[in-house]
């Protein structure tokens, strides 16, 4: 790809998710998510093998019906109200829809088949993209909604917890788990939506540092499965001894970062007097933690039999920056202390 | 006139029940077609004349690419045509349907009705799509630009997807 084309696409894939986020006509927010998302598209084709245009195949289907179902959402809600605007979307026709559509477009449970299928197939740095940049904007839509008590919420984020967690136990390739460990936090995102939008804020905020940490790990051990997990030691030591506490930390263990929006999240809840649904939801994160463990045990917690454990390699300086690893593997290691009070006084 | 107008929701309802009904691509395509002509001419009776008639041009236009695409793709010696067994049976099925469901639904739907949108059909000179379309380059000016650049951005995307020979669309899968 030339430079010239590939700063292009760049720079629309920051532009579509500014324009969604500054505007607040229907119209203007459907055009933002088209051009991130068509920006998007040969990004994933760049490196051109059959698998990666399979999965900008994918991508551009599941997306382009999700705002096609947006934009029609948008125009039945002009047709009834007469108005364009996003936080005036009162009427529970096009808010289904819409919330549907978002769904669709960040991979929430019911909707969510595409995304495994999809960062299976990109490269670690269009994946890394894909599972934090792109969500941004649909979430920016889905904060500004009018949810009044909203059931279908509640389902699709019970949804997403529990088959995020579910499905990923049987997978063995990194990218597909960390797709489902992704259907699974934006599950607790929306299962918080409705009662507190800044507790679901802070759950992004943290899901994006913790999984920048662990896309940009595997990119910089160059692994894409388990067995390749097995044998990281004898590249990078440091690393291999402080992924667990990475992948603890998307699980949601108490001393680390992961740990601060499930702790919020089930207080709210319970504080909004729902505590069955706030079992239901820790109990589903007991899911993933199981794949987390696993990744962590094969990485670190174990020595499998193969002499390639007794050769440590060369100790070369690193080709690829490894500043941006450094901070958000420390940031998702020891955040909890920065904890906001002001969500836990209420 | 109104028996024109059932005539062509009826013609409408068919288009659907064409597509549906899975048969090979040329007749997709047709059914496609036809659609979006019932598509105008309810529009244009409604008083978007102007607007049918521009809706018309363009997905013509568009339909001679999918007809080019679907005639190049599926090379089929025995196509799928509206005739054979599972095509008609499911066709028959999506128009039962559709006459259950409407007629389940019918009384709710009459209420809204789509008005005209002039009221002075003879004597007006400003037609209501015509004003629509100078208010949309006039006051929608700037989003009609930043549409205009998505449809650039969309030519760009298109261009570096099949850039070069071996590098057609779907051509490495």
């Amino acid at each position: 790809m030339s430079p010239l084309m590939f700063s292009t696409l760049l720079l629309a894939l920051g532009l579509g998710s500014t324009v969604t986020f500054s505007s607040s006509h229907w119209l203007l927010a459907w055009m933002g998510l088209e051009i991130n998302s068509l920006a998007m598209v040969p990004l994933m084709a760049r490196p051109h093998f059959p698998r990666a245009v399979e999965a900008a195949t994918k991508y551009f289907l599941a997306q382009a019906t999700a705002a096609a179902m947006i934009l029609f959402a948008g125009m039945t809600n002009a047709w009834m109200t007469g108005q364009w605007t996003i936080e005036m979307m009162t009427h529970p026709l096009p808010l289904t829809l819409v919330t549907l559509a978002l769904g669709l477009k960040i991979g929430l449970a019911p909707v969510h088949a595409w995304l495994p299928e999809v960062l299976q197939g990109v490269d670690l740095t269009t994946g890394l993209i894909l599972s934090t940049w792109q969500k941004l904007a649909p979430l920016a839509l889905l904060l500004q909604l009018p949810h009044g008590n909203s059931p279908l919420l509640i389902i699709l984020a019970l949804s997403s917890t529990l088959i995020g967690g579910w499905a990923g136990l049987n997978q063995t390739q990194l990218r597909k788990i960390l797709a489902y460990s992704s259907i699974a936090h934006l599950g607790w995102m929306m299962v918080i939506l409705q009662y507190a939008p800044s507790l679901t804020l802070l759950a992004l905020l943290t899901y994006i540092v913790m999984t920048s940490s662990i896309f940009l790990l595997f990119k910089l051990n160059n692994t894409t499965n388990i067995n390749a997990l097995a044998t990281s030691h004898t590249k990078i030591p440091v690393l291999t001894l402080f992924a667990p506490f990475i992948l603890l930390s998307l699980g949601g263990l108490p001393p680390l970062t992961g740990f601060m929006p499930k702790w919020l999240i089930l207080h709210e809840l319970t504080m909004q007097g729902m505590g069955t649904l706030a079992t239901i939801t820790a109990l589903t994160a007991l899911l993933s933690l199981y794949f987390y463990l696993r990744l962590s045990y094969s990485m670190s917690l174990t020595m499998s039999p193969n002499n390639l454990l007794t050769s440590p390699l060369w100790r070369l300086r690193p080709h690829q920056p490894t500043l941006p690893l450094a901070i958000s593997a420390t940031s998702a290691t020891m955040l909890l202390p920065l904890t906001p009070a002001a969500f836990l006084v209420r | 006139m109104d028996f024109i107008m059932y005539l062509v929701l009826f013609s409408m309802i068919l288009g659907f029940v064409v597509i549906a009904s899975n048969p090979s691509p040329f007749f997709g395509a047709l059914g496609l077609v036809v659609l979006a002509g019932m598509g105008c001419g309810i529009l244009s009776w409604h008083g978007g004349s102007f607007l049918s008639l521009v809706l018309f041009l363009i997905y013509l236009g568009g339909m001679l690419v999918v007809f080019a695409y679907s005639a190049a793709l599926a090379a089929d010696p025995f196509p799928e045509s509206l005739g054979s067994r599972w095509v008609l049976i499911s066709g028959v099925i999506y128009l039962v349907g559709v006459v259950v469901v409407s007629s389940l639904v019918c009384g709710d739907w009459y209420e809204v009705i789509w008005v005209v949108m002039d009221e002075l059909v003879d004597f007006s000179v400003m037609r209501g799509d015509m004003g629509g379309v100078a208010l949309m380059y006039s006051w929608g000016g700037g989003m009609l630009i930043l549409s205009g650049g998505a449809l650039l951005l969309t030519l760009f995307v298109v261009l570096e997807l099949t850039r070069g020979q071996s590098r057609g669309a779907l051509r490495s899968i």
